[in-house]
């Protein structure tokens, strides 16, 4: 399953590559991309494990920049 | 300043703040009037901690979550570090700068991204926010587009965008599509025609029956493309990303060695520790890579942006790097390059005939004739005869026609038709297909039938050339001798003439190889079609463009580019924009880079104080902002 996520206050173009790296290296994870520039998470993994990849990828994020929250 | 958000205004606010403190500060302290007894030191130092707090609290809170989170190479902690080392070296002034400039840089960024971002989803405003649905008692309800479904009648209000692909029911008009095709000219519709969703309706009242869900419709497919188009990566932006991974660790730790070994090698460890842990403090400011990793995808995003303006879809910032080095540029003929219908090209008359009669003629006698050669004759006709002077028409399969036109008995039709009826025809040199006619039993004349060009071919085709495209060939199925007339007419010096839709792939890659594919993979070949057809060669060309594709979901499905009208002159123009996001990126890498190196290297001497630092590293930031920013302008008309 393929998901988009809009993301808020992600406001650093460095942060977004580094928390990309992070949530592809999540287990289960197939693709992701964050876009700094049109604010979005983009999450491909399998429909069994999705919600456990999504909260670790929440998790990730809030480790690289804290303020920033996704909408789910 | 109406677009700053209410966050970006009280950061515009607190920096001003703090940037008059500290301006106050300094003019007190140059000027003398601040007490340099040793008594009154701890006083000033809390002074300029007003500004330094008040300017970068929320740095220092980001970094001491960040320090709890273990993210130690961020920038709020580099950016710390930094300023904390400065003023524990007794330069307070340094240090509140720093902090000051930094914001003020960060402020910047926020503002241009923020912009840059408005004015691609401006582009989004193709999306439509509701829907009007005529219920089955006639009343009409309004709706979410979402809940749209095929089938349903929509009410479409003057002014109104069209919020599914539709076909028009009742109501005639214009609709604007300049937000999908970047064609300004206004579309006629009326009853059975289709349109598009996205589309803005003109004047009049529309009603339309949804062929699509909204889902389906060309608005989400382009909206969707535009969205993914960001996260498919130029080579150039997984370079910065990748640089950017390593550069400020290796910065870091050459911040630790600059503060430590020259004093613990100087043999005066404490006199000289001070001097060293200032140059180390430099080392950290100018170690975010922040200008290359945000200019660089701005600068894409943007020249895809500029392409979707000019009414061209780029399906990721990959495709748009490829565009910028295309070497070999494969077209399809029929449909691309020429308007894939036929027309008349030329009229030669025999005997007393006029070219006009012998058109008129011609076209009487084909005005039953549903055939493609047939319509072009009439379409070309201006002053017709009236039905009712054409009689007893007569069809020779394969052959031709004839006909009594106002009492002439008039054949139309190949040689071998004339010839049969005892007509002598001279032997005249003719390239492309041609009608004979006969008016009375005499050769009357001959009417040229070409699939013409399109009027902007030729000139799209020097343009390309002049872009610096080595070569374009042309592929066709038609017959040689047709082929190299278009070819030579369009000023295009290679082609392949009767060609089977399989044979199409063969060429294609044959000409990857000769484009230098392998060995020099900066060369790129580049093939256009209508993507209906061409879906294997759209695939197995490095970039696939589909032409005149507005709501056909293959083409857009199949290829890389998707040129929504058909207007040829949209892919020098691509070719031009695609390059110019390649000049900004790179102008900005060599840029930062060359600055940041030489910041660090006079850092290290000692030669580039830390205001030099915060300008390789902010200065650079919005320089490289304004620079990417240019994209965002090009192509709006």
């Amino acid at each position: 399953m393929k998901k988009k996520f809009k993301l808020i206050d992600l406001d650093c173009a460095n942060c977004a590559a580094k928390m990309e790296d992070a949530i592809k290296k999540i287990d289960g994870v197939t693709d992701a991309s964050v876009s700094f520039m049109t604010q979005k998470m983009m999450i491909e993994a399998d429909d069994a494990v999705f919600d456990r990849v999504l909260d670790e990828a929440e998790k990730c994020i809030a480790r690289v920049e804290p303020d920033c929250k996704v909408v789910r | 300043m109406s677009t700053l958000t209410k966050k970006q205004k009280k950061e515009l606010i607190r920096i001003i703040i703090s940037l008059a403190i500290f301006a106050c500060l300094m003019i007190a302290e140059h000027a003398g009037l601040l007490p340099r007894t040793k008594s009154a030191r701890p006083f000033i130092v809390i002074a300029y901690l007003v500004p330094y707090f008040l300017a970068g609290y929320d740095v220092l809170r980001k970094c001491l979550k960040g320090i709890a989170n273990r993210q130690l190479f961020d920038e709020s902690f580099l950016m710390t570090l930094a300023t904390i080392g400065a003023f524990g070296c007794g330069e307070l002034e340094e240090a509140v700068a720093v902090m000051l400039f930094y914001q003020v840089g960060e402020f910047f960024q926020s503002y241009a991204v923020g912009k840059s971002r408005g004015a691609i989803t401006e582009l989004m405003s193709i999306a439509p926010d509701f829907a009007n649905r005529e219920t089955e008692d006639g009343s009409i309800e309004t709706i979410d587009p979402d809940d749209i479904e095929e089938g349903d009648i929509l009410v479409i209000r003057p002014g109104e965008k069209i919020p599914a692909d539709s076909t028009v029911i009742e109501g005639e008009g214009l609709i604007n599509t300049s937000a999908l095709t970047g064609e300004s000219m206004p579309r006629s519709v009326s009853p059975g025609t289709q349109v598009i969703s996205g589309c803005i309706n003109g004047d009049n009242l529309l009603r339309v029956r949804a062929d699509k869900s909204y889902d389906d419709s060309t608005v989400m497919q382009i909206l969707e493309l535009v969205e993914n188009a960001a996260s498919k990566k130029s080579k150039t932006e997984s370079f910065i990303t990748r640089f950017a991974r390593y550069y400020t660790p290796a910065v870091v730790i050459g911040a630790v060695f600059l503060a430590f070994i020259p004093p613990l090698l100087s043999g005066d460890f404490a006199g000289t520790f001070g001097t060293w842990v200032l140059r180390a403090c430099t080392f950290l400011v100018i170690s975010c890579p922040c200008a290359l990793v945000i200019s660089v995808p701005l600068a894409f995003f943007g020249g895809i942006g500029a392409a979707s303006r000019q009414g061209v879809l780029v399906k990721g910032s990959n495709y748009l790097e490829m565009m910028a080095a295309i070497d070999t540029l494969v077209s399809d003929k029929t449909g691309t390059l020429t308007e894939g219908k036929f027309r008349v090209s030329s009229v030669r008359t025999h005997g007393d005939f006029t070219e006009d009669e012998v058109l008129r003629f011609a076209a009487a006698a084909e005005s039953g004739s549903s055939h493609p050669i047939a319509s072009a004759i009439t379409e070309a006709c201006e002053e017709k005869i009236p039905q009712s002077e054409i009689r007893d028409e007569e069809n020779f399969a394969g052959k031709g026609i004839r006909a009594d036109v106002c009492g002439h008995s008039v054949f139309v039709g190949n040689r071998g038709l004339l010839k049969d009826h005892g007509i002598d025809v001279p032997e005249e040199g003719a390239a492309g297909t041609c009608c004979y006619v006969a008016v009375d039993g005499a050769y009357a004349g001959l009417i040229e039938v070409a699939d013409m060009p399109k009027p902007e071919a030729k000139q799209a085709v020097s343009e390309i050339l002049a872009s610096g495209v080595r070569k374009i060939v042309m592929l066709t199925g038609d017959s040689e001798e047709t082929a190299k007339i278009t070819a030579g007419e369009l000023g295009i010096s290679e082609f392949r003439a009767e060609l089977l839709p399989q044979d199409k792939v063969r060429i294609v890659e044959e000409l990857l190889k000769d484009a230098g594919n392998g060995d020099d993979p900066k060369r790129k070949l580049a093939f256009i079609g209508d993507g209906i057809n061409d879906a294997p060669v759209l695939s197995r060309a490095d970039i696939g463009i589909a032409m005149g594709s507005l709501g056909s979901d293959a083409a857009i499905e199949a290829a890389d580019v998707v040129i929504m009208d058909d207007n040829l002159l949209r892919i020098p123009a691509v070719i031009r924009t695609a390059r110019k996001t390649i000049g900004i990126s790179r102008m900005n890498i060599a840029f930062a880079l060359c600055v940041k190196f030489a910041c660090l290297v006079l850092g290290a001497m000692g030669i580039a104080n830390m205001w030099a630092a915060v300008f390789a590293d902010v200065g650079v930031a919005v320089i490289c902002i304004l620079n990417s920013m240019r994209m965002l302008t090009t192509g709006r008309q």
